[in-house]
């Protein structure tokens, strides 16, 4: 039945993905126009960190894409099946809320996993980026799992209470959090104290994961501790909420 | 015959008042049952402690032999619930499809929409469908596990005439499978004709409980009308006339027509024909379910 359950909650999620021409504009379009935007203004080769900008912005902005879609459609998506009491109807049937809730969240991920090919598939082509084999799977890698804290930030601001709500305070949360955490500008051309306060921010530590694997560092443990800490902050309270919500 | 449903002495409290006020009920295996009874009555409040979706305050309520939370006891069970709108962007078989299989045991695609009624919508979206479809839509997700207890809340709300007699005669041949079900409605025909039991509750009491005709036999009342020719009504002859029968509790006229209210109506009418009224356009009847319904809440609330 779980299996059953989590193949069928893929298959709608993807359907209903590639019928979002919001999702589509905003989490696919949008990254890679600004990629060429400003790969275009600030030139392919200028280096940034020790990194080449052509290479190091594709990781920014397919990170800043996936921000987007995990923290806004996936929570707007909660907050309308809830709103909407399809929730209810899934409540009285077998299937467990934490299987409902596991399962979109292995549905996003091959979504996610969609995306990243294809920005760097699109880029890495357009724009002739070579880099050693290592450094693509690495990166890759490193961007299919770092959404887990935004997923468990989505669930949370999802159970807001109505769609609508969640849509703006899931844009300001995201385009804060993309400014202040260095993805649309390196951190490095940032006052000091946007960059001191940007290492405690999930985003920035999910975009260093990737450009650190670019400058051929290892993954730094603060970085991915601090992640690990939001996404079992964001679990612990939103699982606290779930069950105030339906105590009834 | 086997309970399905059992509530025990249930008292549900919520936002400050008493929803439901020590509520016991058993329902039996294979049976139609109607829960009747005004708005705020306590009948959803009562259908949604039994799904588990609300927690009694006190009280017990079992469903097939366990908790309403029981996965096998979810396994088991179908509702159709008021107030769902299905999940956007996705069309009705897309939709049967996803709920279908959270389900162990679910009832085939195809099934779902021959015994639904949607097979012709099946690739149109799910939130663009009108509300007589949407209804329908609802009792095929209802019906995707394959449930023996269905639960209809409101079931036939924003359809038409003809697609609620469609309804009403699958939900019967449900029952005749042996599927137990448990309505609620505002329709009292829809209750008269389906249900082989009913259940009237009102401030969260159970105030009656039985059979139609049992229930519409608490008004314990009958009526026969008829039409006397205009100069006996207007000289007041056949009211003189009538004011000397024995059964009658009540006339009450209107023009050369008359209404007499009976505990029986069939002496009345031996009565009436010994008296040598000259009646036409005789109709006797008993009083409807809505009838004794309206009665029923009267007593209640006085």
């Amino acid at each position: 039945m779980m299996m059953t359950a989590l193949k069928a909650q893929c298959k709608a999620e993807l359907l209903r993905t590639m019928r979002n021409r919001r999702f589509l504009l905003f989490s696919l379009l949008m990254p890679l126009i600004f990629y060429f935007i400003f790969t275009g203004t600030l030139g392919d080769h200028r280096m940034v960190d020790g990194v080449e900008w052509k290479a190091y912005y594709l990781m920014s902005m397919t990170i800043f894409g996936l921000i987007g879609s995990n923290v806004i459609t996936l929570g707007v998506r909660f907050a309308q099946e809830r709103t909407q009491g399809w929730t209810r109807l899934l409540r009285i049937s077998p299937l467990p809320r934490w299987c409902y809730i596991a399962s979109k969240m292995f549905a996003w991920s091959m979504i996610n996993l969609g995306s990243i090919l294809l920005m760097f598939i699109v880029c890495g082509l357009a724009k002739g980026i070579r880099l050693p084999a290592y450094e693509w799977i690495g990166c890759g890698l490193w961007i299919w799992i770092g959404p887990l804290p935004f997923m468990a930030l989505g669930i949370l601001i999802g159970m807001l209470k109505s769609a609508e709500v969640v849509q703006i305070v899931g844009n300001l949360v995201y385009m804060s959090m993309s400014v202040l955490g260095g993805l649309w500008m390196p951190l490095s051309t940032m006052p000091d104290l946007i960059q001191k306060t940007a290492r405690f921010l999930p985003s920035y530590r999910f975009g260093q994961g990737a450009w650190s694997i670019l400058g051929g560092h290892l993954l730094g443990v603060a970085g991915t501790v601090i992640l690990a800490a939001y996404t079992l902050v964001f679990m612990v309270l939103s699982a606290y909420i779930l069950k105030r919500q339906e105590a009834v | 015959m086997k309970s399905v449903i059992t509530m025990e002495h249930v008292i549900k409290h919520f936002k400050g008042h008493t929803a439901v006020n020590d509520l016991s009920l058993d329902i039996q295996e294979g049976s139609i049952t109607a829960l009747l009874g005004p708005n705020g009555a306590g009948k959803t409040t009562s259908i949604s402690m039994m799904l588990g979706l609300a927690r009694p305050s006190s009280g017990t309520v079992t469903v097939m032999g366990g908790s309403p939370q029981d996965t096998a006891v979810r396994q088991a069970i179908g509702a159709m619930l008021q107030d769902i709108n299905v999940i956007d962007r996705l069309k009705v078989d897309e939709t049967l499809d996803l709920f279908r299989n959270c389900y162990t045991r679910p009832l085939s695609l195809k099934h779902l929409l021959d015994i639904s009624g949607l097979d012709a919508a099946r690739h149109q979206y799910a939130n663009a469908l009108s509300g007589g479809q949407k209804r329908r839509l609802d009792f095929a997700l209802a019906m995707a596990g394959d449930p023996s207890l269905l639960f209809l809340d409101e079931p036939t709300v924003g359809m038409d005439i003809e697609a609620r007699q469609l309804f009403w005669e699958t939900i019967r041949k449900l029952a005749a499978e042996g599927r137990t079900i448990l309505l609620t409605t505002h329709y009292l025909e829809e209750a008269d004709r389906l249900a082989d039991r009913v259940i009237v509750i009102n401030r969260g009491r159970k105030i009656a409980d039985g059979s139609p005709a049992e229930i519409k036999g608490l008004r314990g009342q009958k009526t026969v009308a008829f039409s006397v020719p205009t100069e006996e009504a207007a000289s007041g002859r056949a009211a003189n006339l009538i004011s000397t029968l024995q059964d009658v509790l009540s006339a009450e006229w209107d023009g050369s027509r008359v209404t007499l209210t009976s505990p029986d109506t069939d002496r009345l009418i031996y009565e009436l024909v010994r008296s040598g009224i000259d009646m036409s356009e005789i109709a006797i009847e008993s009083g409807g379910l809505a009838d004794a319904f309206q009665f029923l809440i009267q007593g209640d609330e006085q």
